[in-house]
């Protein structure tokens, strides 16, 4: 196992895409389960915190550590097995989502969720439930996530397959690979009923294998990842649609996102049925100019929309979408549609490019991000929009939003120009998680709580709910050694 | 005035291509097609002129089999008016190319006729001039600025080292190069329009090939990597490595 001690050469392990900023003793590059079943075992001896590190694409500080070890998945980075026939693929928690959507592709077949950064590693998806633009359709990491190996932080080794094991009245059985068995007793909060990534997840019957995604690592290190994947879409009708207000580009939506679910109870393939959904604000616009000259000056809002078709439904589909750019004022004749695959990576990359473009300015300006990531009920996407929008512009700090609008979840980014404003900016973004949580949403829909919103969630959730969620990790890790400091205060864990 | 642009159906420089049986061409199977990156170059100035002339037409033209038509109707739909496919399926070189599009142009009566510099299959880059050639046209070539001004015609032309600019005048054939212009997207209007504008086909005029492919070979792959071992001791064994093998310090 390589072993970096100097701290020379493992800057880069101590700062993510948020720039979240932390320290370490050394970084350990494991290359089996032993070597991550012996590092466990020398962490406990000591009591050294293990943080878990995947590609730290993450805006949370989820695998920044500020104290201990770092413990990097990137050697355990093999594709294992893929089985077309049944439709799985075997995998190491190393693996990136780019790497494994090309080995896919070779044999027609697909991994649907999406994150926007494609160097993510799975692992890394698979410990925060990451989603991404095509979650309005096939929902998050969640829904692909088969069976999990996991080592817990006492050595001993979990697996869990879906369907297997279930809760039953607040409490949930695992067998231990060795013997015996985890009684475990689950927090008994309630999480919103929108797109969310904050947290343990806990439902009433829940399946076990629940519980780790989206864990964010402190409940144990996943080895091994067992990923349901779909037939490759025949075709996919891509397109980015001007107009020349927000309303109009709210009311697009709308159309869309009710026709989609429409599809889906009807099972047809032959109405609209968005794969994806996604908004930009005239700020987010001008950011993209530099790239895209192409883009109409006078648009104030833009919406991104995929549709996975049949070859045969390409032309009716394409039509579907033309009426409802028409009926909502969308500029239909500057509107772009992919004639290829090289125009719809095109169209990827300029979802891709703007929260890029984001995290380089604040970074060019010494700065952390804040950008919200709260979602909340489809009722009140543009009650929540317009008042959220109100609360930045009075504050006259300069601003872009973008987001899966499908899910009505934006991503509000202040873009604060010194520290004076950096502070805040923080507080805006304190009011917008309060506005989202008022509202019956979440202020995490995706990218996970880390140690960046621990004070946000809980606000969101309360006290007593993190207790229950401490006590929870405890009963996994009672060495208090894995991830220490995500989703809440280590001092929950000392307190109870 | 009619303004012509020939455009080429060429695989997509991201998909691997395989050499067919007959080891003289490509086995399209498994072959993403596309539009040739140059042509769209091509198509986004004669889009531009005619937008800046008012009364004029642009026709595509694309020689070669039935599956070319995709690659007209994206032009149709980026706003060319007409489209006419020369068919035809067997192998031509770039002088048999040119005379059946030679033989077009003069029957729809183009006076400005755009090309892209070269298509990125066999990449011999001569089609346009060929063509200008065997019509009596003016040419310039490798375009990276364009301007019309009556019948006179200023382009800036990209040349090793730097830039030449040269003046010519109606009719004339130009080849694009990348910077010429930003190529519009299809917008969705565009392509609801393209479904009713019709692609013309013809069998392409007769023409010997000067040139015939013997074979075709696929570069050699590339030699595994060599690790010469993990920590600093390995050091001096990789400086005489690129030293006396990679001969790169």
């Amino acid at each position: 196992m390589i072993i970096k001690n100097n701290k020379d050469e493992f800057a880069s392990y101590l700062t993510d895409a948020a720039n979240f900023k932390g320290a370490a003793e050394a970084v350990y590059f494991p290359e089996s389960e032993d070597d991550i079943f012996k590092l466990l075992e020398m962490s406990r001896a000591k009591k050294t915190p293990v943080t878990i590190s995947a590609a730290r694409t993450s805006l949370t500080g989820s695998a920044i550590p500020q104290n201990g070890i770092i413990l990097s998945m990137e050697k355990l980075n093999k594709i294992l097995k893929i089985d077309a026939e049944r439709k799985k693929v075997w995998l190491q928690p190393g693996v990136t989502l780019a790497d494994l959507h090309e080995a896919l592709a070779e044999r027609k077949l697909f991994y649907p969720p999406d994150p926007t950064e494609r160097n993510c590693t799975i692992g890394g998806t698979a410990a925060t439930n990451a989603s991404g633009a095509k979650t309005f359709k096939y929902g998050a990491t969640r829904a692909f996530v088969d069976s999990l190996k996991i080592i817990l932080s006492s050595g001993r080794k979990i697996f869990i397959e879906r369907g297997k094991i279930f809760a039953d009245n607040g409490k949930i059985t695992i067998p231990i690979l060795s013997g015996g068995n985890l009684e475990i007793v689950l927090p008994d909060y309630q999480m919103p009923p929108v797109k969310n990534a904050a947290g343990y997840f806990v439902k009433k019957n829940m399946d076990a294998i629940d519980l780790f995604i989206g864990s964010e690592g402190t409940l144990g290190v996943i080895t091994e990842i067992v990923l349901r994947v779909i037939d490759f879409p025949e075709e996919i009708v891509s397109g980015v649609v001007f107009f020349q207000n927000e309303r109009d580009a709210f009311s697009f939506v709308e159309e869309a996102r009710e026709q989609s679910y429409l599809s889906r109870e009807k099972k047809t393939a032959s109405e609209i049925d968005a794969l994806a959904l996604e908004f930009f604000d005239s700020g987010s616009l001008k950011f993209l100019s530099e790239d895209f000259p192409n883009i109409p000056p006078e648009a104030e809002a833009a919406v991104w929309f995929e549709q996975d078709v049949k070859l045969s439904e390409r032309e009716n589909i394409t039509e579907k979408w033309f009426e409802a750019i028409e009926l909502n004022n969308g500029d239909a004749e500057n509107s772009w549609i992919a004639m290829s695959l090289k125009e719809r990576e095109k169209f990827k990359n300029f979802r891709h490019a703007v929260s890029v473009k984001v995290n380089e300015y604040v970074a060019s300006k010494g700065l952390r991000k804040v950008g919200t990531d709260a979602a909340v009920p489809d009722g009140k996407m543009r009650k929540y929009f317009y008042e959220s929008k109100k609360i930045i512009v009075e504050s006259g700090i300069k601003f872009i939003v973008y987001g899966h609008i499908g899910n009505s979840h934006f991503h509000f980014n202040m873009l604060p120009e010194n520290e004076k404003e950096f502070s805040a900016a923080k507080e805006i973004y304190a009011k917008l998680c309060d506005l989202a949580v008022k509202m019956g949403g979440t202020i995490s829909a995706e990218h996970g709580i880390g140690k960046l919103k621990r004070d946000y969630f809980l606000k969101m959730c309360g006290e007593k709910a993190i207790r229950q969620m401490a006590e929870l990790k405890k009963q996994f890790d009672p060495f208090l050694i894995l991830n220490p400091g995500n989703i809440f205060e280590k001092k929950y864990l000392i307190q109870i | 005035m009619k303004i012509a642009v020939c455009v080429s159906h060429v695989p997509d420089t991201a998909t691997k291509v395989n050499i067919g049986p007959d080891g003289k061409t490509l086995d399209p199977n498994g072959v993403a097609f596309v539009l040739n990156p140059y042509d769209e170059y091509a198509i986004e100035e004669a889009l531009k002129t005619k937008e800046l002339l008012g009364e004029s037409e642009v026709v595509v033209i694309s020689l070669g089999p039935d599956v070319n038509k995709e690659t007209i109707r994206k032009a149709l739909a980026m706003g060319a008016d007409g489209g006419v496919l020369l068919k035809d399926e067997n192998y031509r070189d770039s002088y048999a190319v040119a005379k059946a599009l030679a033989a077009e142009i003069e029957t729809q009566g183009a006076q400005l006729v755009f090309f892209g510099k070269q298509s990125v299959d066999y990449d011999n880059g001569i089609v346009g001039q060929l063509t200008a050639e065997m019509l009596g046209f003016n040419c310039a070539t490798v375009a990276v600025d364009f301007k019309l001004d009556g019948d006179k015609i200023t382009v800036e032309r990209e040349i090793e080292g730097g830039k030449e600019v040269v003046e010519t005048s109606i009719p004339a054939v130009i080849t694009a190069q990348k910077g010429l212009n930003e190529p519009r997207y299809a917008s969705l209007k565009g392509i609801m329009a393209a479904k009713r504008k019709t692609i013309e086909e013809k069998e392409a005029a007769a023409a010997e090939n000067y040139t015939e492919v013997l074979g075709m070979k696929k570069p050699p792959e590339k030699a595994a990597g060599k690790i010469v071992g993990e920590d600093a001791s390995a050091v001096p064994e990789l400086i005489r490595l690129l030293k006396e093998e990679a001969k790169v310090i």
